[in-house]
């Protein structure tokens, strides 16, 4: 594999890559990359199908995380090729994953693309001016439902009290039921205890 | 498409895969789709599977979406939603099988904690739990300086805790047990204040140790099998530890299990049993657990009962409906109503069940009414096949008091 050539490089990228419609990569290819293979990847990446660079930077997140240290610079060269590339999807992709050799993170301050950043900017100002409106928290992350007050609260704060739909007259039937198993539930713990 | 798009009807772009081509038109097709759902609160079950399913559409598609996502979530006003937006898309990426786990990892800031970003990776892309990756978060979170609270708050995770404590008969090594339950009583109790300028981060954990405590009980009476009535002696223990969210969720898990069993309601001799019972407990103590209980009580409500006689099926689903009753007089008004109103409309649900909700209601409630309630509430009041055996020959009935005040108090109806 080492040895290989641009055009096999590709060949090899395309048939593993290239042969369905569907994005999603399970990170199959990542058994045979090496610095060897990355560094031909990177020379050939400019004549790829765009299905295949995408895919391609989206198998990066299957690498286990010894191997991208290892493999980092020639990581970060591929990303710096597809952030150029002429596909507003592959730069916008690359211009995500460029801190993620590194740093194992996403970039979400994506900034420094002329042509994709006013997409992401206008999307993200747009839908900011909306999120600010939300008055009040309908929906809350679900991790909540597992927390105490005090640390709910320190999440997302008092929550507003809910809308009043009538007055409670007579508790229902589940009241009684309550007290009733109590009851039992006393008289099973003395039962309990006699014997 | 782009020239559809670009002169705005981006509610014509029906096919997804043909938007996700473009990033400009993928861009201005999601916008709609998180402006539907941040503008339709009352709909945000079905505008977060419609979003979700267009962002899951591709690998690409998926990250540039909580790429996004991510960043609206950092808002203090608003961005809790966001972040249960993301949530959901990440649970239906992995419905559908795709592994997104090293994705949401890149996100969240475990990278900084490589130990417990390992640990945590393994587990949520397997879907199980281990021993060792346990072990490791174990003794990453009870030593001086641990990672981010966040990470042990990961929903799938806290999940899989939940079930490997409360799913019955499910056996822990004994010696790991305790990481187990430490793990979950962390990540529900423990307050986290972030680092402030020149001042490290520091937590309040002055209630670990009795969410410990509450866990650790309710697991040893969940995991032997008892039957209801050997669970009545244990009755006063479990109402005191519900009190405790991280306990509630635990204990409707199991429930949900014990009575969804085929089996379970032709054993029951009592009217209601205990498991049934613990839940308007729940319900009456957590309001964030109402959609959750509700959800089960559904599916209990619409169960084949075949094997039970007509007569006891209809009694084993009136009893449902007192705790769908319960429910709604403890405020989860509107969704409840909802629900029994589909039912009724549908026409597939007996008419005497719909006929005991609409009675057990009139009696627990009075004025004054919001106007929501009565607009929801009045066309089953009022429908004559559901109270025409209910009504008196005056005005002194619950159902003709009901319309009466409302007829003279609300124009809408």
């Amino acid at each position: 594999m080492a040895n290989m050539r641009d055009s096999d490089t590709s060949l090899w990228l395309h048939n593993k890559l290239g042969t369905s419609n569907d994005s999603w990569t399970g990170g199959s290819i990542c058994s045979q990359l090496n610095a060897e293979v990355l560094r031909n990847i990177k020379d050939c990446f400019p004549d790829l199908q765009t299905q295949v660079k995408l895919k391609l930077l989206l198998s990066f997140f299957h690498i286990p995380r010894r191997n991208i240290d290892e493999w980092r610079c020639e990581l970060e060269q591929i990303v710096d090729v597809a952030v150029s590339d002429s596909d507003l999807w592959v730069s916008m992709l690359a211009e995500a994953l460029k801190t993620f050799p590194a740093t194992g993170s996403l970039n979400t301050e994506i900034a420094d693309l002329d042509e994709v950043r006013p997409i992401f900017t206008n999307l993200v100002n747009d839908l900011r001016h909306l999120v600010k409106k939300q008055s009040e928290q309908v929906m809350l992350p679900m991790e909540c439902h597992y927390l105490n007050k005090a640390a709910l609260v320190s999440v997302v704060g008092q929550q507003p009290s809910s809308t009043k739909h009538f007055t409670l007259k007579k508790s229902p039937k589940s009241a009684i039921l309550r007290s009733d198993l109590l009851q039992k539930a006393s008289d099973a713990a003395s039962n309990l205890k006699k014997s | 498409i782009k020239l559809i798009s670009d002169a705005g009807f981006q509610g014509e772009i029906t096919s997804i895969s043909t938007a996700a081509q473009q990033l400009e038109v993928f861009s201005r097709v999601l916008k709609t789709s998180i402006s539907s759902f941040l503008t339709n609160p009352e709909d945000w079950q079905k505008t977060t599977k419609e979003c979700a399913k267009m962002v899951c559409h591709g690998q690409h598609t998926y990250v540039y979406a909580q790429v996004i996502i991510h960043v609206l979530a950092r808002e203090n006003k608003g961005g809790s939603s966001m972040k249960r937006l993301s949530q959901e898309i990440t649970k239906c990426a992995q419905k559908n099988r795709n592994d997104v786990t090293p994705i949401t990892m890149a996100l969240n800031g475990a990278a900084a904690y490589p130990q417990a970003c390992q640990a945590l990776t393994a587990m949520l892309s397997k879907n199980t739990l281990n021993p060792a990756d346990i072990s490791v978060l174990f003794r990453n979170y009870s030593g001086n300086d641990p990672p981010p609270i966040d990470l042990v708050r990961t929903p799938q995770f806290l999940e899989l805790l939940v079930d490997s404590l409360f799913k019955p008969a499910v056996k822990l090594n004994p010696d790991h047990k305790p990481k187990y339950i430490y793990l979950l009583a962390y990540a529900a109790s423990v307050c986290e204040v972030p680092a402030k300028k020149g001042q490290k981060r520091t937590w309040n954990k002055d209630e670990l140790k009795s969410t410990i405590q509450a866990i650790e009980t309710v697991h040893n009476i969940c995991n032997i099998n008892k039957g209801s009535s050997e669970l009545i002696a244990d009755l006063k223990t479990l109402y005191q530890s519900l009190r405790f969210s991280v306990v509630a969720v635990g204990v409707v898990r199991w429930v949900e299990y014990t009575v969804t069993d085929s089996s379970y309601f032709k054993l029951q001799t009592e009217h209601c049993p205990v498991h049934l019972a613990l839940l308007d407990e729940v319900v009456s103590c957590h309001t964030l657990l109402h959609t959750q209980v509700l959800d089960l009580l559904i599916r209990l409500f619409e169960s084949k009962q075949d094997e039970l006689e007509i007569l006891v099926q209809l009694e084993m689903r009136k009893m449902v409906l007192d705790r769908m009753v319960n429910l709604l007089c403890s405020g989860c008004v509107v969704p409840v109503v909802k629900y029994i109103k589909t039912c009724w409309q549908k026409g597939d649900t007996d008419i005497s069940l719909i006929r005991y909700f609409v009675t057990e209601v009139l009696e627990a409630i009075g004025p004054p009414y919001s106007p929501e309630f009565v607009n929801l509430f009045m066309p089953m009041v009022e429908n004559d096949e559901i109270t025409g055996t209910m009504r008196g020959d005056g005005e002194n009935d619950p159902v003709s008091e009901f319309i009466v005040y409302c007829k003279a108090n609300y124009t809408t109806v």
